[in-house]
């Protein structure tokens, strides 16, 4: 606590750069003090806590469930219960089935070339890159978020009684399996994960007499417990190139900064104030789909992203939006988002979800939509926009840009020339924010003005008051008075009323 | 081994994507199917690029899906990240348009060589209503249907004709082909490549489903 207070001030000790751990070495705040050896030390030690506690609550959390299920079926009556054996029966020899297959799968790729072993397969190495490093605090972090979904996932499946419970053993089975399969490609652990879905959902299926809304039910959280704690492993995998895919992407709708929505013939007015807020909404949800651990969370992200477009779309023209006025905002919108991590994200949605939520679902749609965006992105030119290709050029190199065809230099004049600014709702807003920048300039000179005073006030005033001392001291000159010797308390009157032991002595003076 | 059951009751689950050019009338063609709206301000939908309709066909369920794709030449290339997985297709001439039956014939070649025979195809020359504009000749158009193996239809989103009839066909043979499938697979194969391909085939248990045994009716 101190330490951080210390640390927020100018001056720093020389001993506070040191590594916490007093080896000698310098330590970095972004390792909390520490040096990169005690670093990385610590982040081991905490990783094989954190995998222990994983264990530990997971047995916990088998124990609690079994005791569960003893009661419920201890409390059921024997004629309800006879005639869900039939079901048990067939779902019990999937575990076999996926044990054989699995074994199937490893034997065929311990030949693919290892690029790390398990154990090294989180190290830091790769955020190192990227400046951010992870503490051992962010993995508890996500930890904790683990439990909770274990949690909720148990909870969820006690609803179901037996099947429920073999859910969350072949669940909790396929997850140890994947664990010691960190070297697979990412297709490699695509297949494994909707195989995993396939064989559950068709014993699901049997299981619920063909229930599709059941099982899609039960596989949504099956989605959600396996993918929240595969997520790290499987997430723009080493093994890709999905991370530079990410960075050509993100630099790509960089260089696209200037295009706008004429060109692109988006539908929406951003001049009405309800369109704007929908289309910041929409920006906003796409921006937070990297946030999300679940494929189906993430999809949910780029749904609601959609409907604010529907929206948007809806209160412009008044008609319902089709494909030809949906892609292109949608279009605008990713531009300009400029989401984070957007091609591993929609790797990840395309490997790890539940497939027939992506094949005909609603949104599947706006997933293939946002991979149509994506694709057209990538591919844009002059022709695409109903650009000249000259202009196009000069537009990507940056040596201008389409709403000042000539360089004119200079910041436009704070009051619009209402034309054409009215045209252009960019313009508008660049407008809008140099009026409120001119404000906030002379809101700041009044404040400087009454700091100025503020000071000459001060400054008088100390003069006053030295001024109004010196007067004194001239009036009242200072008399150095020799003491007269006397005892101490001579001139203390009443002495003698004092009780005996206080009655001063007196001495001879 | 659900897949092969009985005669009994299953849900099909079918995505069907609109191709055409822009204009041709994709859009009111799928209002009109599922809101029997032409050119109308009380259309109720926010948006008509993704439409579902369930219908029931010869006492099984079926889910389909109408995927809208954005028609507009610079979006052409586009079209196979849209129709991948599709059971059908819908591709709409105008037929006061030569231009928009030349990129019917485009897209027919292009959905041939992605997805084979397994894609239901329909040609659809809609504003049979502006008729004596016509021209694209009905013998044409019919022929080339037929010679590359996909069925032709007349429809008029204005005046609502054909549109009904072009819809139930399409999902019976989107049936036929499904089921043609799930024989040729036989029990248990590779059940997993249909799913993928994302027709569902479902044992359907309706009493089940409604009056949950006690246990599972946690919604
Ligand atoms: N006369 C007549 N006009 C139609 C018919 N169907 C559509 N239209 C008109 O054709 C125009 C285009 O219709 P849309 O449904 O928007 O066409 P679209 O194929 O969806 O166009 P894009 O979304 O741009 O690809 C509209 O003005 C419709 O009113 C029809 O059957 N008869
Ligand atoms: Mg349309
Ligand atoms: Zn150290």
């Amino acid at each position: 606590m101190s330490q951080r207070k210390e640390r927020r001030g100018i001056h720093v000790d020389q001993s506070e750069l040191h590594c916490n751990k007093g080896c000698g070495y310098y330590g970095n705040a972004a390792w909390q003090g520490l040096c990169s050896k005690c670093w990385r030390e610590e982040y081991q030690r905490a990783r094989q806590k954190q995998i222990q506690e994983d264990w530990a609550l997971a047995e916990k959390l088998q124990r609690e469930e079994e005791v569960a299920y003893a009661s419920i079926q201890g409390a059921q009556s024997q004629p309800l219960s006879q005639p869900q054996a039939p079901p048990q029966a067939s779902l019990a020899p999937f575990s076999k089935f996926e044990e054989k297959k699995t074994n199937e799968k490893t034997r065929k790729v311990t030949t693919v070339k290892k690029f790390f072993s398990p154990s090294s397969r989180t190290a830091p190495k790769k955020e190192n890159q990227e400046g951010k490093t992870p503490s051992p605090s962010i993995s508890r972090q996500s930890s904790i978020e683990t439990d909770r979904v274990s949690r909720d996932f148990v909870d969820f499946l006690k609803t179901l009684h037996k099947p429920g419970r073999e859910v969350h053993k072949q669940s909790r089975a396929f997850i140890e399996i994947m664990a010691n399969k960190k070297d697979l490609s990412a297709d490699e652990l695509s297949e494994c994960v909707q195989d995993f879905y396939q064989n559950l959902s068709d014993r699901l299926m049997t299981h619920f007499k063909g229930s599709s809304e059941r099982v899609e039910r039960v596989m949504d959280e099956v989605e959600k417990y396996i993918m929240t704690r595969l997520y790290k492993s499987v997430f723009c995998p080493e093994t890709t190139d999905d991370e530079e895919k990410d960075l050509a992407t993100q630099n790509r709708i960089r260089a696209l900064h200037w295009v706008d929505i004429q060109m692109l013939c988006v539908p929406v007015d951003e001049e009405i104030p309800e369109v704007s807020d929908n289309v910041v909404k929409a920006i906003t949800d796409v921006i937070e789909m990297d946030s999300k651990r679940v494929p189906r969370d993430k999809l949910a992200c780029i749904t609601r992203c959609s409907k604010h477009i529907f929206s948007a779309i809806k209160i412009t023209k008044s008609e319902p939006a089709s494909a030809d006025d949906f892609l292109p905002t949608l279009i605008y919108i990713v531009l300009k988002a400029n989401p984070p991590r957007l091609q591993s994200n929609i790797q990840y949605i395309t490997r790890f979800c539940n497939p027939s939520r992506l094949m005909t679902g609603e949104d599947g749609y706006y997933f293939t939509n946002l991979c149509c965006a994506v694709a057209f992105i990538e591919k844009l030119d002059a022709q695409s926009l109903n650009l000249d290709p000259e202009d196009f050029e000069r537009y990507m190199s940056g040596q201008t840009s389409p709403r000042r065809p000539e360089a004119d230099g200079g910041w436009p004049q704070v009051d619009p020339p209402t034309g054409s600014a009215a045209s252009s709702p960019a313009l508008t807003q660049v407008y809008q924010n140099l009026d409120l920048l001119s404000g906030m300039g002379s809101r700041q000179d009044r404040v400087l003005e009454g700091v100025q005073s503020l000071q000459r006030d001060l400054i008088t005033w100390q003069e006053s008051v030295e001024r109004e001392v010196q007067e004194i001291l001239e009036k009242y000159p200072l008399e150095i008075r020799l003491p007269a010797p006397s005892a101490i308390d001579s001139d203390n009157v009443e002495n003698d009323r004092l009780p005996p032991p206080l009655t001063p002595q007196v001495f001879a003076g | 081994m659900a897949a092969g059951g009985g005669a009994g009751n299953k849900t099909y689950s079918f995505k069907v994507v609109l191709l055409g050019e822009g204009c041709v009338g994709k859009t009111s063609l799928v209002l009109r199917y599922c809101e029997n709206k032409f050119n109308d301000k009380h259309i109720t939908t926010l948006q008509a690029s993704f439409l579902t309709k369930k219908l029931n066909i010869t006492g099984k369920r079926v889910n389909l899906a109408i995927w809208d794709t954005a028609g507009q030449e610079r979006f052409h290339a586009l079209g196979p990240i849209y129709y991948r997985d599709s059971n059908g297709a819908i591709l709409v001439y105008d037929i006061t348009d030569e231009d928009s039956f030349q990129k019917v014939k485009n897209w027919v070649k292009e959905l041939r060589k992605m997805l084979g025979n397994e894609i239901c195809l329909c040609i659809v020359g809609n504003k049979v209503d502006l008729e004596k504009e016509r021209h694209v000749s009905v013998e044409e158009a019919e022929g080339y249907a037929e010679s590359v193996g996909a069925k032709h239809y007349h429809t008029s989103a204005k005046l609502n004709k054909g549109i009904e009839e072009l819809f139930l066909d399409l999902c019976k043979r989107m049936m036929e082909t499904a089921q043609a499938e799930e024989r040729a697979k036989g029990n248990g194969a590779s059940q997993s490549t249909t799913s993928r391909r994302g027709v569902q085939i479902v044992d359907d248990d309706p009493q089940a489903a409604t009056a949950a045994g006690g246990c599972c009716s946690s919604a």
